[in-house]
């Protein structure tokens, strides 16, 4: 199955790399052209080409740069890390966990720092794109037509037309309510109704995943030239933005309002004898549901490419696309997997999943987010 | 005795040498974005904040139409003052403005009661008034949340009277009083270690020279903690002027702060824009710092090396229940509902489960955490051992740095005040300024000759630590040692004793009361530190408990719940609280 010879350390520069490709190919340089759809890629298991000669698999450290909720105990990450490390004895998976998440590579590359990092591990749409305004060099390679089961990533949860960005999985934006104290809003309109007045808790999308991913939702169903009109009406309805998921929730919880902006996958959590469901409805506001897939892509400056894009094959098998979903609680990306469990029977999937894509979202996404913080702080 | 001698040159340069690397170094790469663009110096983003009335309200006619003012303000008058559009910075000021006058309101009967009277606890009391302070906003807005939410303790208690429900939660209100929660033991300790330094000789020569007791507390006791009053204030406003995790967890976007638009900015990368207002933020609180510290130094303190005022005991039987005793009380009942009640709530959250019961399931996930071995897991013990390491660290490099600065601005000729305004910066500067600074520099690394040099680990932490702990330390002693008899020193010298001898020997043990203050300040910055230490922390070993809390606020395997790091921030809780106590009876030891 697998296509391609890993070749351990190279030892040479990612430029370097260049001179070897007559003997090497692996297109480790991130350079698009140089492997076009993989059919090039004939190598078989033997080290062919390498220096070593050894036959044993590839070794080394790879490290993947990720969000902290994604490593730790019964995590996807540590799921990942120790099966990808059992299929390759020689490597070791190390995580680091910035807390400013994709930035921190942004701001290296600015700055001539190094990367000291193989892979990124949960980037979204905004982010990407917030890494293409920021730099004019590379910070990722291209990869997804030399991944194999790249091809088999659910068509609309593709997020980069360059090919960087590779979803791993889904998650669902949309409204947990308690339907003993409201109704489910049928449209967004509805929200700007007296029987919403004070009832939904939202977060702050200068910040917060969810509640950017609301405000897009918004601004793609109402129109990018009326949506501010739409949440003027919303704060006038009393609608409350809080900081980010936790303390949104956790006021939610408390009866603070009787609806939050959240996942579809709540119950997940909540569910089974002892748990009232009536305070865990998902609400799906046109029956829609905004999807936020989550990519990983590989730093061009990688020391060991191929490492890290044989993870990124791994991450996309239907095995670890399972786990994956089940320890994130988010959806699958690849077509075909169904996470079974309590995942498989309480995850709910809106009927219809709306994004905005990488196109629409360039160039426009910073401007949206700050008129629309002026607009509520403004007030 | 030459050693002696150039100690206290030495240590000054020692301490201005560890400013320049971890604090001026850092803030200047920050703060430059905003006026070199493009290679070349500009002030294009500075006046386009100025004249945005989004930023500046109706203060932006001031830069746009500085003529058109007068005439302006006399329509404003002749219309009858309507409300006017604040803009953010004028929000800002007039949030912290309120939640200053909120937190000397809560924090000034705390001092009397500590610093005037006797009874069981007192000195735990004192020394616990600083835990606040090292609570993670997170913590405080769910103790918030579940205190005075609308289904919260508060209205629980206050509903069989009658009364209620009060709806807090998203208000200005609940913002002022989580900063009061913040910032009144703030007020509370400097004032209450002022009062027992005055000296009760003084206070009963005033009476027998024929004073009431109100006349020689307006005389005697009021100028000696005016100057601490006005510290805490100014403090108090400072932290408040630059506030932002509160303002966005209790009251959200709506109230947002100069603060909340900066932190923004950064993780938008606009990184121009946010040096602008972290430049602005700074030249204004810096100023407000220098303009104190001048009315500091015209304060004239009689000295305060004598006997402190005796205590009255709080509780002698019913009949001593006078009116004053009462308002006490009722105090104390307000002050159980702001303070011990998010606390309580935390901790009781900690122990609840979803459906309300008892559980004591989120301490057994730490235990299990403790006993986890996967990558990247944040284990609670070594959390507490860090946060314990880098506390006592802090304190070795802060107490003698705020000291130096102390002699310096007690001793210090012309120029001291705008010296030691400089050093005393860390507290004037915002905590992403610093944080973003440190990144971009000592984390990311500098070439020096051709080298790159990278500062990071637990000697790194603790020196941050210090930084942005040892102006506590320096305020609390500076008062005090001002207030010092100067001949009790020149006698010393005059016996042959150098200047630092005469420091440690004779004036340290007579503020020996706010210097423990100070080092109870010094722990708690540490402890509580977050912004920095997550920055400079390099893996699993250097985590203190305020990462880790973070971190399980972040861990779902429990589900969507703040258990874990409710069970995390009770231990925080447990750990400092302790750690207080002991600080405070160790340094009492030195005390009379």
């Amino acid at each position: 199955m697998r296509r391609r010879t890993f070749l351990g350390r190279t030892g040479v520069g990612v430029a370097g790399l260049a001179g070897l490709a007559g003997c090497v190919d692996g297109g480790s340089d991130g350079e698009a052209g140089t492997a076009t759809d993989g059919s090039t890629d004939t190598v078989t298991e033997a080290s062919t080409g390498t220096a070593t000669g050894t036959t044993a698999g590839p070794s080394g450290t790879l490290t993947v740069a990720t969000y902290s909720s994604f490593t730790g105990e019964d995590t996807a990450g540590n799921w990942l890390k120790s099966a990808f490390e059992s299929e390759y004895p020689g490597v070791t998976v190390e995580f680091a966990t910035p807390e400013n998440g994709v930035n921190q590579y942004v701001q290296r590359k600015q700055r001539g720092a190094p990367i000291d990092a193989d892979l990124f591990v949960g980037l979204n749409t905004g982010e990407l794109v917030r890494v293409d305004e920021q730099l004019d060099a590379q910070l990722f390679a291209t990869v997804e037509d030399r991944l194999e089961g790249a091809d088999r990533v659910k068509e609309d949860l593709r997020i980069d037309p360059q090919g960087r960005a590779v979803p791993y999985d889904t998650g669902y934006i949309s409204l947990v309510y308690d339907e003993d104290e409201v109704d489910e809003p049928a449209t967004f309109d509805s929200l700007l109704e007296p029987a919403y007045e004070d009832a939904l808790i939202t977060q702050n999308a200068q910040q917060s995943d969810p509640g950017r991913a609301f405000l897009l939702w918004t601004i793609h169903e109402q129109g990018p030239d009326q949506y501010l009109d739409y949440w003027q009406g919303l704060v006038d309805n009393g609608v409350r933005i809080m900081s980010d998921w936790e303390p949104a929730y956790n006021a939610y919880t408390a009866g603070e309002a009787p609806m939050v902006v959240s996942y579809s996958t709540d119950q997940v959590y909540y569910h089974g004898e002892d748990v009232d469901v009536s305070r865990h409805q998902v609400g799906f506001i046109n029956d829609q549901g905004y999807a936020n897939p989550e990519a990983m892509a590989r730093f061009v400056d990688s020391d060991r490419p191929d490492l890290a894009e044989r993870f990124m094959e791994f991450v996309l098998t239907d095995e670890a696309q399972a786990e994956i979903a089940v320890r994130n609680v988010q959806f699958p990306a690849v077509e075909g997997v169904e996470p079974g469990g309590d995942f498989g029977e309480y995850a709910l999937e809106p009927p219809e999943a709306v994004t905005y894509t990488y196109e629409e979202l360039s160039g426009n996404v910073g401007e949206w987010i700050e008129q629309w913080a002026r607009q509520v702080a403004g007030n | 005795m030459r050693t002696d001698r150039v100690a206290i040159p030495a240590g000054v340069a020692a301490t201005v040498a560890a400013l320049a690397v971890l604090f001026y170094y850092p803030v200047w790469s920050v703060l430059v974005a905003a006026v070199y663009q493009g290679g070349r110096l500009t002030l294009a983003p500075l006046a386009e904040v100025l004249t945005d009335p989004f930023y500046t309200g109706v203060a932006h006619h001031l830069v746009t139409d500085p003529l058109g003012v007068p005439g302006g303000v006399v329509e404003w008058l002749a219309a009858g003052a309507p409300p006017v559009r604040l803009g953010l910075f004028g929000f800002t000021a007039y949030q912290a403005a309120l939640s200053t006058a909120a937190s000397v309101l809560l924090g000034l009967p705390g001092a009397y009661l500590l610093a005037r009277f006797e009874f069981p606890g007192r000195r735990l009391l004192r020394s616990v008034t600083i835990l606040p302070f090292v609570l993670p906003s997170i913590m405080v807005a769910v103790g918030f949340l579940a205190m005075f939410g609308r289904t919260g303790l508060f209205n629980d208690l206050i509903g069989p009277l009658g009364l209620g429900p009060v709806e807090l939660v998203g208000t200005l209100e609940i913002v002022v009083l989580a900063h009061a929660f913040y910032n009144a033991p703030l007020v509370t300790r400097l004032v209450t270690a002022a009062w027992e330094s005055v000296d009760r000789r003084q206070v009963e020569t005033a009476r027998t020279m024929g004073a009431s007791p109100l006349q020689a507390f307006r005389d005697v006791v009021a100028p000696q903690l005016l100057a601490s009053l006005a510290t805490a204030a100014l403090m108090t406003f400072v932290f408040t002027f630059m506030t932002f995790p509160i303002v966005l967890a209790l009251g959200g976007l709506e109230l947002a702060t100069v603060e909340v638009w900066l932190y923004a900015r950064v993780q938008d990368l606009d990184l121009a824009e946010a040096a602008t207002l972290g430049t602005l933020e700074t030249v204004l609180s810096l100023g407000l710092t220098y303009a104190y510290l001048r009315y500091e130094a015209a304060q004239v303190r009689a000295g305060g090396a004598g006997e402190s005022l005796d205590r009255t005991p709080l509780f002698d039987g019913l009949r001593s229940l006078d009116a004053r005793r009462l308002v006490l009380l009722a105090y104390a009942g307000v002050a159980l509902v702001v303070f011990a009640g998010p606390l309580l709530s935390l901790v009781v959250e900690s122990v609840t489960g979803p459906d309300g019961g008892l559980t004591l399931e989120y301490y057994a996930f730490l235990l299990e955490l403790q006993r986890g071995t996967a990558a990247g897991s944040v284990r609670p013990l070594p959390a507490v051992r860090n946060s314990l390491l880098f506390g006592a660290g802090t304190l070795l490099l802060a107490l003698p740095m705020g000291v130096l600065v102390s002699v310096v601005a007690t001793r210090g000729g012309r120029g001291s005040r705008a010296a030691e305004a400089l050093l005393s910066a860390p507290l004037a500067v915002s905590g992403i300024v610093v944080g973003l600074g440190l990144l971009q520099t000592l984390v990311f690394g500098t070439e020096l000759f051709g080298h790159r040099v990278v500062v990071t680990g637990a000697g790194a932490v603790v020196a941050a630590h210090a930084v942005a702990a040892y102006p506590f330390v320096s305020r609390n002693v500076t008062p005090a040692l001002g207030g010092l008899d100067g001949r009790l020193t020149d006698a010393a010298r005059t016996l042959g004793a150098s200047r630092a001898r005469a420091l440690v020997d004779v004036e340290l043990p007579l503020v020996a009361g706010a210097l423990v203050a100070g080092a109870a300040f010094a722990f708690a910055i540490s402890v509580g530190e977050f912004d920095s230490t997550v920055l400079l922390a390099e893996g699993v070993d250097s985590y203190t408990m305020p990462v880790a809390l973070e971190r399980y606020v972040g861990n779902r395997s429990l589900g969507p719940n703040l258990g874990p790091a409710t069970a995390m921030g009770t231990v925080l809780l447990a750990v400092t609280a302790v750690s207080f106590v002991v600080i405070d009876r160790v340094g009492g030891r030195w005390e009379r």
